[in-house]
């Protein structure tokens, strides 16, 4: 107990220390606002991550039995990506959607599963979101649900 | 006799900007048929009362023992099974996924299992590889029309695109890899292409408008989402051509799913695979009551199935959807009337 208490001194000293540090450099140091070029550029990362997504959407490689994500999810539909997280009965559990990607890439595929944080899950994540920009937040919502309509091309700004 | 809408009359689809210019220009012949409705209906000709089976899109890949393999011989089984015995099965396209002859060498072995003669076209997955090469040498034509107690049948090849790899050097198989991709995004809008279209004048011309016609093709004669070439960019032709009828019954593969709808003269169900179900696009459809449930990605049979359509004498249809799994409501549980 007074071990903790002696760190829970240390911590409020430090605590007041920084703070004192913050409000006296706040006037040079303020995140200044992005630039133009630099919202290009993080937006521009993000389109990378979703066409390495939909490349990844659409390979057998991920699979052994020669079908995609694809397969069954053209342009991300049918994923519900907001309805996640949620109870899944093929998971047993209430679970994310990246569960839900592995569980599809290692039963129906038949593949191997990715690592949660892998660049590759990201990117899938990425890909299948961003195919539903705009759908509203709807946490256990049991219905099938369309990505967002698309006249032609791969669906999102290309770089 | 069932009443016909305006909208049906006039070719309309809400959502269809096309069909509804084409309504627009063809006005004077939809309104000498909406005269005729009665009438024409009670001078169709009388046919021998049968019932055929429908089966499609077994997507088989050049892998042993493949879960789809086994998906198609069940279909094939249950065709088999059907009392009265279907005359003949129809099979609408995508026998193979990837257009490889081994594939398709797989599926004719499959189909050979039926107890009755089958018919067949191609879909854009059986063809791309060699353009319909080793199809046409199992298989033969593209497309063909014969006559079967009294009902015209028609089956063509909607999967044709204009060429779009020769410019960019691909190989045959990068060609039919972007055209494996239901979302391809550099293939194009499909279509029959005006030799087929063409052949199809010159076959229905002196068939009489009063034979009951049935066709069918890979995808859908309308509008229903053309990002997935759920559509045929021709479809406002060919239902032209066959306006002259009393009546058109149009099935279509492609879409895996159930779907119903109606344009003019004709009416058009979609089909089950037996490989997986798509996902409805994100569109409203113009009969929303006829479609299935979602499937559960656990069940690898639930939403496919095989098909029978039994035709009485007045040409009078009932389409059954035969799901493995019954994801059907209530409502065409029995079959659907067309």
């Amino acid at each position: 107990m007074k071990k903790i208490r002696k760190m829970s001194f240390a911590a409020v000293t430090s605590i007041i220390v920084v703070s004192g540090a913050l409000i006296i450099t706040s006037a040079v140091q303020a995140k200044p606002p992005r630039s133009e070029t630099q919202i290009a550029q993080e937006r521009a990362a993000l389109m990378t991550a979703v066409a390495k997504g939909d490349a990844l959407w659409h390979s057998a490689k991920l699979g052994n039995n020669g079908l995609a994500c694809a397969n069954c999810h053209p342009d991300g539909s049918a994923t519900n990506v907001h309805t996640w997280p949620k109870f899944q009965t093929n998971l047993g559990k209430v679970g994310t959607l990246r569960e839900m990607i592995n569980w599809c890439i290692a039963v129906p595929m038949q593949g191997r599963i990715l690592e949660y944080d892998s660049e590759e899950m990201i990117a899938m994540e990425a890909y299948a979101t961003f195919a539903h920009r705009g759908v509203a937040i709807a946490p256990a919502k049991d219905e099938q649900h369309g990505a967002v309509p698309v006249k032609s091309g791969p669906g999102y700004p290309r770089h | 006799m069932k009443k016909i809408s305006r909208r049906q009359f006039l070719g309309m689809t809400t959502k269809a900007g096309a069909a509804t210019v084409f309504a627009g220009i063809f006005a004077p012949s939809a309104a000498s048929m909406l005269g005729l409705g009665g009438v024409a209906e009670a001078t169709t000709k009388k046919i021998k009362p049968f019932t055929f089976a429908v089966l499609t899109d077994a997507h088989l890949y050049d892998i042993a023992d493949h879960k789809f393999d086994h998906i198609l011989e069940k279909a094939v089984s249950d065709v088999n099974s059907i009392r009265p015995r279907p005359d003949f099965v129809l099979y609408a396209g995508d026998l193979g996924q990837s257009g490889k002859k081994d594939e398709l060498l797989k599926g004719k072995r499959i189909l050979d299992k039926l107890k009755m003669p089958y018919k067949i076209i191609p879909g854009e997955h059986d063809y791309y590889l060699d353009m319909g090469k080793a199809w046409r040498g199992l298989f033969g034509d593209e497309h063909w029309s014969f006559n079967h107690n009294g009902v015209h049948f028609i089956g063509m090849n909607s999967i044709l695109v204009p060429d779009f790899w020769t410019l960019k050097g691909l190989t045959p198989k990068e060609r039919m890899g972007m055209m494996e991709e239901l979302e391809c995004h550099n293939c194009g809008a499909w279509g029959v292409g005006e030799k087929q279209l063409d052949w199809l004048a010159r076959d229905v011309k002196n068939v009489s408008p009063h034979t009951p016609v049935i066709i069918m093709t890979h995808s859908p004669l309308w509008d229903y989402y053309p990002r997935w070439n759920f559509q045929t960019y021709d479809a406002p032709q060919i239902r032209e051509t066959l306006r002259k009828f009393d009546k058109v019954i149009s099935i279509h593969g492609h879409v895996h799913q159930v779907v119903y709808n109606e344009i003019g003269n004709m009416r058009s169900c979609g089909l089950l695979s037996t490989s997986w179900p798509w996902p409805y696009p994100p569109v409203e459809l113009e009969y929303p009551h006829i479609k299935q449930r979602r499937a559960d990605p656990g069940d690898f049979e639930d939403g496919l199935g095989s098909h029978d359509i039994a035709l009485d004498a007045d040409f009078g249809g009932t389409v059954h959807w035969r799901e493995f799994s019954d994801l059907l409501p209530d409502n065409i549980k029995k079959g659907l009337k067309v």
